[in-house]
């Protein structure tokens, strides 16, 4: 990625290319019948590869390696999946880093246990056409959406979807949150975990925020909360999710997530004994009350809480203080006595 | 070693008895107690330090220790009741003298020793079954399990107490836990454990509490007051009270 670049701007394609593209450039539909009952096209259109990432510098060895004189053998390979699963490994040679981050990945475990369909390099990379993932942004959410419509539309609803269509580049695609190559299993619990670090990327960022009028203390007062000291806390042990404490998502939804004031929001002040009920089934109305909305307690929002605050950092040091002073005078009075 | 240094020590190892099984169990319970709550609770109050997601692995996750915090709260719950009731029925019965309520007397007394410490006096004043540093921590405490557990019971039951009452209190009785926890803690690990260890009356360990037995030695210390007025009970009735008369003390 690095020397893509940095290299010499070579014009067109590497001169051996052509050896190849003799027989694989001309014919558009020159194809092979796979065992499976597939086609695979072989045609490889010069001019579109020219305009790849890779088309000023890979040669068609550097990926195809056993094709090594003419005429070449076949590979047995018994669908075009087969084709593409062989290939995976080939991205590894130069792109070892982010070959890796895959195999920690959800698409990587999943195929692991058996599903071909999950995602490979070429599946959201393209094969002879790789162009740059995020150009423009917002091709990144809709590549994933190749697999994962329902859930692409449901973002593109959302506060943040709507923006990143409308090609704000501020909000987050689908990779801001659940990384490009070693994507988690949202479904064990460990994605969620790391909400209050996701979403405090950018909802603790003062530059970003007072573009929305949006408060940067949105995660300290989370982590300051029940919620937030059980889930730091939970975190450093083994827990199932079942026993974590609510996170970001819990409240605010995952990819539904509306401005507060959004009449379709979880965290709406009419929608929110619903979602506390989420966790607490026996929440009434009162209930939301024991959350402060992530405002800091002040005189004028939860007096109570905050005259708490303050009679405890009075009478804290008071107390110790004054207990300190009496053992230092009482030993100054044993020594003196000596 | 001489002969008066032998009679000395002699009259040392005479004792009375200053706590009842009774007292001496509810001390073993609030102090067993009173720590395993200070282990699984201060780790949740400093939860972004690292020795205290090492203290909350070490009793097994966030769950086990609250799990434990929880049994610890409704433990110390009990014996706080227990003390009470047996208290009030004491009471009633008029089997107690009401040695541990603070009178104008303590105040003096507080007064006293200061003017003692900074030498604007020639000794303490003397005092009875309990000087005022023993009530100050014996109410401290009395009252910071009431906070505690009030509190506690808040945090157990949210939602049954938000059926009730407004949800600001919620968050003020965690402010309220987490700040009353830490200063017991701190008054403890300070004043208790001067008092009871290193306190060179002392030194290295007050084991009154756990016996049950005093010297007759540290009573006309400590507690001339009470020693005296003992002793002309105990005349009155015909016996002495030390040496060898090994008493209850009820109160």
């Amino acid at each position: 990625m690095m020397w893509v670049g940095a290299g010499p701007a070579w014009a067109g394609i590497p001169a051996e290319q052509d050896d190849c593209l003799g027989c694989h450039g001309g014919d558009a539909t020159m194809s092979m019948d796979l065992p499976s009952g597939e086609k695979l096209g072989v045609y490889v259109d010069a001019a579109v590869f020219g305009k790849s990432v890779h088309g000023e510098i890979l040669r068609c060895t550097d990926c195809h390696t056993e094709k090594t004189g003419y005429p070449h053998e076949s590979k047995p390979f018994a669908s075009k999946r087969d084709v593409q699963v062989a290939y995976y490994e080939q991205c590894k040679s130069c792109h070892f880093a982010n070959y890796t981050k895959t195999l920690d990945g959800v698409h990587y475990a999943v195929m692991a246990k058996g599903n071909r369909k999950a995602a490979l390099c070429v599946d959201c990379h393209g094969s002879h056409d790789i162009q740059r993932a995020s150009e423009p942004r917002t091709r990144i959410s809709q590549t994933c959406a190749k697999c994962h419509d329902g859930v692409f539309k449901v973002y593109a609803s959302s506060v943040h979807g709507r923006d990143a269509e409308a090609g704000n580049q501020d909000v987050p695609v689908c990779t801001d949150c659940h990384k490009a190559h070693d994507i988690l299993d949202p479904k064990n619990g460990a994605l969620s975990m790391r909400t209050p670090e996701i979403c405090g990327r950018c909802h603790t960022s003062e530059k970003m925020m007072s573009k929305y009028k949006l408060s940067t203390k949105v995660v300290d007062t989370y982590l300051k909360d029940f919620h937030g000291m059980s889930a730091t806390l939970q975190r450093g042990t083994k827990a199932d999710r079942k026993s974590f404490a609510a996170v970001c998502t819990d409240c605010h939804g995952v990819h539904d997530i509306q401005k507060s004031s959004d009449p379709t929001s979880h965290t709406m002040r009419a929608n929110l004994v619903q979602t506390c009920q989420k966790c607490h089934p026996g929440a009434t109305k009162n209930f939301p009350d024991a959350w402060l909305s992530h405002y800091e307690p002040t005189p004028q929002k939860a007096t109570l809480v905050w005259s708490v605050q303050l009679f405890y950092k009075l009478i804290i040091p008071f107390m110790v203080g004054g207990l300190v002073l009496q053992i230092a005078l009482h030993l100054w009075r044993v020594v003196v006595n000596r | 070693m001489s002969t008066s240094t032998m009679a000395d020590s002699n009259v040392s190892t005479s004792y009375l008895v200053r706590f009842t099984g009774k007292q001496r169990a509810e001390h073993l319970v609030t102090m067993v107690v009173f720590t395993m709550l200070c282990l699984t609770g201060l780790p949740q109050k400093f939860y972004g330090a690292a020795w205290a997601h090492r203290m909350v692995n070490l009793f097994g996750g966030i769950d086990a220790a609250r799990w434990i915090h929880r049994f610890c709260g409704w433990t110390l719950a009990l014996s706080t009741v227990v003390h009470f009731a047996s208290a009030l029925v004491t009471i009633a019965g008029r089997k107690t003298r009401l040695t541990m309520i603070p009178t104008k007397h303590d105040f003096d007394d507080a007064v006293a020793t200061l003017k003692y410490y900074l030498g604007l006096r020639d000794h303490g004043p003397k005092y009875d079954r309990y000087d005022y540093k023993q009530k100050f921590e014996y109410w401290g405490l009395v009252m910071g399990n009431v906070i505690m557990v009030l509190t506690g019971i808040i945090l157990i039951y949210p939602t049954v107490l938000a059926r009730f009452l407004p949800g600001e209190l919620v968050p003020a009785a965690k402010v309220a836990h987490s700040n009353e926890g830490l200063m017991a803690f701190l008054v403890i690990t300070i004043w208790h454990i001067y008092n009871a260890h290193l306190n060179p009356d002392v030194f290295p360990f007050d084991t009154c509490i756990f016996t049950g037995k005093i010297s007759r030695e540290r009573m006309e210390h400590e507690h001339p007051l009470e020693l005296e007025r003992l002793e002309a009970e105990a005349s009155r009735a015909g016996k002495a009270v030390a040496p060898h008369a090994e008493r209850e003390v009820v109160g």
